[in-house]
This record gives structure tokens, C-alpha cells and sequence, in this order.
């Protein structure tokens, strides 16, 4: 897993050397160019319309195309606004050069999932500049100017483990957690350690606990099939960072005939029909169709000349979603700053709730309109134990 | 042909020379490097974990999670060989892989039933056939365009994972058919002890009835022989390391909780002793893309031009070899490779995700140029870059085994990889 990384620096050298041909290195590898990469280059707007701009850092994952943005839009829209989205491919200059042709085109709020909030500095004085306020947008923007709109990251981590403890409160546990160089995969791993130390009973043993590359499932498969061959699959439950490592997880568990508890997080519908069937037995869910609403209702808001301090979460979003320290927003210690932030609630999803993101339109967001039932319900045969597919 | 032999025959037999000691035995001594390499590798994590790194499983896992990459190592060196690279074979994997199991979930059940017989070889064989189609097209732009085919695969890396995104919105599909999942390896996907013994005999009988040949080809044609010594030695050892490794891989038994549910499942009674689980599929099929892939590399006409390109393509061209035909065939042959690769890889996660096969370009390169593979062209085996492909995956399943996490192992990771290499580079130049 390691090699790809140390290969990476060869290819990236490779280009340098060979090419010359002005391609930036940072959007080569693997990036995916989502629908609208490129810098739109639309007519500026009329200047009385109200235009929320959205920069996306990427288009990797389905959430984004399929429920952060829709979220947005049709709260926006709904006020008579209209929404420019762009994508920067995971590269710092594109999200720079997204965010200018945004401007150009008259926007008045901008949502921002940056890359690398540090690489954002200017450009955010530019914008505080222009009266343009920024919502960032479930990544921290360590900048007082931006408010923070998230889910409860440090609480995913702990809700996993409190779920899985409560199943399996001794023995030995496998720890798999995210990509080493992405903060998410230490603020999981901080939350789970919150419940793990109360249960003195439970061990995480030598070669248990990695880190896999870009929340890659064959690295996560690899560090399982380790962990197992290290303990001679002398293993009760399992802690996985995400849905995408968990397949890899059950896999592996699968491979050696276990049937373990095994966490997740994001409410990938593999992994939704994975709880289904018994396999898998939390996937912590963010419902981020929730979480544009709120970003929409935030922009309208700011627009209407709200300063961020007085900006207050719709209460016409879903239940589990609603933030645990209530709507209005509240003032996050963040490294350096004080920054306004409204958190919503993460949810986790195991059997008896598996309706919820079925019902609220997630699994049919995801994969399309009519089959997300059918999908997070594939194979399942027992509809009593299960009721959601009943 | 037979004129010139039997013209030769008399003078050379008369002088027919044999070589003496070691040399005797003609072991290609850069592969030998390498073998051991990798055993040095093995036995030196052996002695850091108290030998539990040695144990079957842990040789099964990474065998396993080194084929992927090997299988496309073994058309990266062709590639290479004829002064070209392909960045594209990650994206190229992800795509294949992506398409495969939606076939398997979504097309081949809404066709033909769910759960047909048919379902996983009618996947697989479409896989293949579409990595050789999208192998096709970078390969004639390169070939008769002449766009470099550094500019032509990087294209390809971005476009090829943007198609995969396309497919299904980067959503994650699964489960892959029962059957293709035996692809994957792991206990259940191995052929168990006794095919694997009958495995072993037959290549052990293909190695004497090789030795046997070549001996024979070499009278015919006047060359030195090997001493008898040699022969028996290269014949009784090989016989010996293969039966080792079939050794090796039967004593790792089913884990008791599989072995259960097996009997569960089936109604039969767990053997005495444990289920073995001996060779897996993947394992075998690396086997026979190794030996195909050697085949057409050393005594095949399309095999000698590629090196041939490789070593002077000016040379080769006036020399009348149809180069930019040839050139289109090794993209050709990396595609059809990459969709091996793609089924192999989706079985074993039991899925697609949109990072299916990402970052592959960067190990298999590396592969090949562990396995000595020149980027000056030319120069390079089929052996090596599997060997090489083993090799990494040894050190980066070693190094998450004796629990060095995150940055530490990508900078040990790193300074093996160049001191390999560099170590491989002076040797050449001492060597000539």
C-alpha cells in the first residue's frame, strides 16, 4: 500500500521529466474531472438575481452529485435563486480559478468544500473584500470570516464504537481506519478511543490497527488479511472508519469463515444491504441531502444580510438529523480562531432503523429513483427480521 | 533448416563443447538475484516477527495480493520493452472492473435470470475483450498517430476513471457472482490438497519433459550441451522447489469457523486433519499468464519484434518488421491483461468501488523495473516482472505485518525500492 505512495513520486518525477507538456502534477493522478471542472464562463448575472456558488473539491464520491447538491439547489431554488456548481478535481488551482469565475458570474454567497483550506487564505480576504460571505462547508476553515456547517465528525467515531462495545463489550478488536495523511481518519480514531477506554477488557492486538491509503478497500482487505493471519483470526469485532474499507473488512472476515460486528460510516448502499443481511452492523449515516438543505437555508439567510453569528438551522429537516446543541449556531474553538458553526447529527443506521434512509429518498438519490429499496433489500429473504424491506 | 543442421552437425558435434561448475548449469544469474532477493526479504521479516511470518497463510496472502499487478507486469514489459508506457492500466482496471460486476448484478440477471451458471464467464470473457478494445485505442493513436504514448495513456489514466465514475455515479456495486468470486482467492477460493499435488506432478513432469526436449534440440542443432550432472540437478531441484511450494500451500488448513460453516452448508463431515487448501485460483492463473507471456516473448515472431523495436527501432523498421502493427499489438495484449486483472481484483474485494485498480500504473511500472526491465528499451523478462511484483508486495505486506504504520513504511517502502534498482543498475554496468 505504501508503494503507491513512494511509486507516485517516480511517475510524478516521470512527468516532470518526460512531459514537459505544462499539465499540472497535483490534477493528474486519479482525479476524476467532475461534470463542470472547467471554469464556467457564463455572462455575469444580472446584478439583482441571487446566486449561490458552490465549489466542490471534488466529484468522487456519489454523495455530492446525488444529495449535497440537490439539497442546495432545491432550497435556493425555492426562494427565487439560482446555484452555479463547480468542481476542482482535487487541485488547489482549479478550486482557485473555479472560485474567480464564480465571482465573475455575480455570486452572492459562496458554499466552499476546499481542498486545502490553507491554500484558500487570499482568496478568502478577496472575498470578505467583496461582501461575498463564505459557508464552509463540511470541512473546517480555520478563518473567523467563514462560518462552519458539518456533521459531528468527532461524534461518528464515537457512536461506531459505542454501537459495537454495546455488542461486544471484550476480546480482541481489529482497528481499520482511513487514508494517514487526512485528519478524519485521527478524529475518528480519537472518537472511538473516548468509548474504547472504559472497556478495559477489550485489546487491540500487534498488527490490528493500520491506516489504508486513500480509504482504499483492497488496502483495507490487505490490512484485515494481516491483522487475521497476526492472530490466528482470534478476532470479536472490528472497527471500520467507513462503509468502502468495511467491504474489504467482511471480505477478508468472509475468506477465514468469521462473522463479526463490523462498523461503518457513510450509508453506501453496499453497505446499507450489508446491515440488511446481517454482515455489517452499524453504518453511521450523514445524511448530506439534510445537511444542503441546511447550507441552502444558511445561504438565504446570509443573503437576506444576516451577520453569521445570527444565522439559525431550518427546523424542517429530519429528526435524527437535527444538531445535538440546538439550531442556532454556536462558536467552535477551532486551532487558531473562533469560528460560528451549526453541526447537524449523525445517524446510525443498523436494522431497526434501516427505513430512515430508505424513507427520507438517500438510497434512491443514490442509485436511482425507484430501486433504492430493491438495492438496500437485495437478497434479503427473512422480511420479519428486517422490517425495512418488509 | 535440416540442410544447415545436418551441414553443422558433423564439424560441431566434433567440437562440441560443455560447460564446466556452475555455469553449467546456465542459471540466468540476474533472476537468481532476484529469487534471492525476495527470499532474502521473506526470511529477513521471519527473523523480525520470530518466524510467524513465514507461516502458509501469511506466504498465501501476499502471493495473492501480489497478482493483480504481476498480471499486468507481465504486458508492462512489452510496453516497455518497445520504448512506450501505458499510465492508463489503473483507470483501465477500474473500468473493466466497474462493467464486469455491473454485468454480473445488474445486465446478465436482467437478461438471462438471476444466479445463471453462465453469469461469471460470460463476465469475465467480456471483461477481457473489453480491456482488449480499450487497449486498441491508445494503441493506434500511439502506433499510427504517433502521438507519444506518454501524452496518449495519461489521457487515458483521466479519461478511462472518468468513465468509471460515469458508469454508476461513483457508487459502489456489489456482490460479485459466487463463482467469479473463486477468482479472489483465499481458502475458498483455492483447489484444495489433492488437485494441488497432481498441480505439482504435472509441471514437475513439464520441467523433465522440457529438459528432455531442449537437450534433444540442442544435439539436433549442434549446441553445447550441459553436462548430464546439470541436467539431473536442474531437473531434481526444480521438481523439488515446486513440490515445496505445493507443500507449503496444502498445509494451510481451512480456519475452523470456515470449515465449519462448510460442513454446515454441505452436510459433510469436516475431514480428519482440516481442510487443505493448497493453490490458489489466482495463483494459477498468474501461472499460466506467466507462461503464455514468456512464450510469446521468446519464441514467438511478435515477441522477437517487440525486443527487436526495442533495441534499435530505426534497425527494425528497414529490417521490414511492420512496427507500428506490432506496437498496436502490446497495447492490445496490456488490455486484455488489464481485464484479468480487473476480474481478479473485483473478486477479491467482492465488488466495484470508483478507486478500483487506482494507483496500479505506479506499482506495475515498478514492477518491471525492479524485474530489470530497462527504460532505455530492449531489455527485459516476463519472470522478472513477476518476481518484481512479488518483491513489492512482500516488503509492503511485511512491513503492515510487523506493525510499521503509515509514513514510516512509505520511507522504508521507498529506499528499498532505489536501492534495489540502483544496486541492480551497478551490477549491469559491471557486467556489461
Amino acid at each position: 500500500m505504501s508503494i503507491r505512495r513512494m511509486a507516485a513520486f517516480l511517475t510524478i518525477a516521470a512527468i516532470a521529466f518526460t512531459a514537459c507538456t505544462g499539465t499540472t502534477p497535483s490534477a493528474a493522478p486519479a482525479s476524476v474531472a467532475g461534470p463542470s471542472a472547467v471554469t464556467p464562463s457564463v455572462a455575469p448575472s444580472p446584478a439583482d438575481e441571487f446566486v449561490v456558488g458552490i465549489s466542490w473539491n471534488n466529484y468522487d464520491q456519489p454523495r455530492w452529485a446525488c444529495c449535497d447538491g440537490p439539497g442546495i439547489k432545491e432550497v435556493v431554488t425555492a426562494a427565487g435563486g439560482r446555484v452555479i456548481e463547480t468542481v476542482a478535481a482535487n487541485s488547489n488551482e482549479i478550486q482557485l480559478s473555479n472560485i474567480d469565475g464564480l465571482i465573475a458570474q455575480g455570486m452572492d454567497v459562496l458554499i466552499l468544500l476546499a481542498k486545502d483550506p490553507d491554500a484558500m487564505t487570499s482568496k478568502l480576504a478577496e472575498l470578505k473584500d467583496l461582501g461575498i460571505p463564505v459557508i464552509g462547508y463540511d470541512r473546517l476553515v480555520d478563518n473567523p470570516d467563514v462560518f462552519y456547517l458539518t456533521f459531528d465528525n468527532q461524534g461518528v467515531g464515537r457512536i461506531m464504537a459505542e454501537v459495537i462495545t454495546g455488542l461486544v463489550p471484550k476480546g480482541n478488536y481489529a482497528v481499520i481506519k482511513g487514508h494517514s495523511q487526512d485528519p478524519n481518519a485521527d478524529f475518528l480514531r480519537a472518537g472511538m478511543e473516548t468509548v474504547l477506554t472504559k472497556f478495559p477488557d477489550i485489546k487491540i492486538p500487534a498488527g490490528c490497527e493500520d491506516y489504508s491509503d486513500n480509504w482504499n478497500t483492497e488496502n483495507a482487505k490487505n490490512n484485515m488479511t494481516a491483522c487475521l493471519a497476526a492472530t490466528n483470526n482470534d478476532i470479536q469485532a472490528v472497527l471500520s472508519e467507513n462503509d468502502s474499507m468495511a467491504g474489504g473488512v467482511i471480505s477478508a472476515l468472509s475468506d477465514v469463515g468469521l462473522r463479526i460486528p463490523v462498523s461503518g460510516q457513510d450509508g453506501d448502499i453496499p453497505a446499507l444491504n450489508r446491515v440488511a443481511l446481517g454482515t455489517q452492523s452499524v453504518s453511521v449515516w450523514k445524511d448530506s441531502l439534510q445537511l444542503g438543505r441546511v447550507a441552502g437555508a444558511l445561504a438565504i439567510q446570509l443573503y437576506e444580510g444576516k451577520a453569521l453569528n445570527e444565522l439559525v438551522a431550518p427546523d424542517t429537516i429530519a429528526a435524527y438529523a437535527k444538531p445535538p446543541l440546538g439550531s442556532a449556531a454556536v462558536e467552535f474553538q477551532a486551532d487558531k480562531n473562533k469560528v460560528w458553526s451549526i453541526t447537524l447529527n449523525p445517524n446510525p443506521v443498523l436494522i431497526a432503523n434501516l427505513n430512515e434512509p430508505i424513507e427520507s429518498g438517500w438510497a434512491d438519490g443514490v442509485v436511482g429513483a425507484g430501486k433504492g429499496k430493491a438495492a438496500v433489500c437485495a437478497g434479503v429473504t427473512d422480511t420479519t427480521a428486517v422490517p425495512a424491506c418488509g | 533448416m535440416t540442410d544447415a543442421a545436418g551441414a553443422l552437425s558433423p564439424e560441431s558435434q566434433a567440437g562440441t563443447t560443455q560447460l564446466r561448475g556452475f555455469r553449467a548449469l546456465e542459471v540466468d544469474l540476474r533472476l537468481f538475484g532476484m529469487v534471492a532477493a525476495l527470499v532474502a526479504i521473506l526470511v529477513g521479516f521471519g527473523i523480525a516477527t520470530g518466524g510467524r511470518f513465514l507461516s502458509p497463510v501469511n506466504l498465501m496472502n501476499l502471493t495473492v495480493q501480489s497478482i493483480s499487478v504481476a498480471i499486468i507486469a507481465t504486458g508492462m514489459t512489452l510496453i516497455i520493452v518497445s520504448r512506450n508506457i501505458d499510465l492508463s492500466v489503473g483507470s483501465i482496471v477500474g473500468v473493466v472492473g466497474m462493467a464486469q460486476v455491473l454485468l454480473m448484478t445488474q445486465i446478465i440477471p436482467n437478461a438471462i435470470g438471476y444466479e445463471h451458471p453462465a453469469t461469471w464467464i460470460i463476465a469475465l470473457v467480456a471483461g477481457v475483450l473489453i480491456g482488449g478494445l480499450i487497449g486498441a485505442f491508445p494503441g493506434g493513436i500511439i502506433a499510427y498517430v504517433g502521438v507519444p504514448s506518454f501524452v496518449v495513456t495519461l489521457g487515458g489514466l483521466l479519461a478511462w476513471r472518468g468513465v468509471t465514475f460515469g458508469i454508476t455515479q461513483g457508487v459502489t456495486i456489489a456482490p460479485v457472482d459466487p463463482v467469479f468470486r473463486l477468482l479472489g482467492g483465499g481458502p475458498r477460493g483455492s483447489i484444495g490438497g489433492t488437485a494441488s499435488w497432481i498441480v505439482g506432478i504435472v509441471i514437475c513432469v513439464a520441467v523433465i519433459a522440457l529438459l528432455v526436449y531442449n537437450r534433444r534440440r540442442r544435439r539436433q542443432f549442434g549446441f553445447a550441451l550441459r553436462p548430464r550432472w546439470a541436467e539431473a540437478a536442474l531437473g531434481v531441484v526444480g521438481c523439488a522447489i515446486v513440490l515445496g511450494l505445493i507443500y507449503i500451500a496444502n498445509s494451510y488448513l481451512w480456519p475452523p469457523a470456515l470449515a465449519r460453516q462448510w460442513s454446515q452448508q454441505t452436510g459433510l463431515p469436516i475431514p480428519e486433519g482440516g481442510i487443505q487448501s493448497g493453490i490458489a485460483w489466482p495463483v494459477l492463473v498468474l501461472l499460466a499468464v506467466t507462461l503464455v507471456m514468456t512464450f510469446i516473448a521468446t519464441r514467438r515472431r511478435f515477441g522477437r519484434y517487440v525486443f527487436a523495436i526495442g533495441g534499435n527501432p530505426e534497425a527494425a523498421e528497414l529490417a521490414g518488421i511492420d512496427t507500428r502493427w506490432t506496437i498496436m499489438k502490446t497495447f492490445i495484449l496490456i488490455g486484455l491483461l488489464c481485464g484479468l486483472s480487473a476480474a481478479i481484483t473485483a473478486a477479491r474485494i467482492d465488488g466495484a468501488t470508483l478507486d478500483l485498480g487506482a494507483g496500479y500504473e505506479l506499482y506495475v511500472i515498478a514492477a518491471c523495473v525492479i524485474g530489470g526491465t530497462s527504460f532505455a528499451g530492449g531489455i527485459g523478462t516476463i519472470p522478472g516482472a513477476v518476481l518484481g511484483a512479488l518483491v513489492m508486495a512482500a516488503l509492503s505486506y511485511g512491513l503492515s505485518f510487523i506493525g510499521l504504520v503509515g509514513p514510516i513504511q512509505d520511507v522504508v517502502a521507498g529506499i528499498v525500492l532505489v536501492t534495489a534498482v540502483g544496486f541492480d543498475t551497478v551490477n549491469r554496468r559491471r557486467t556489461g
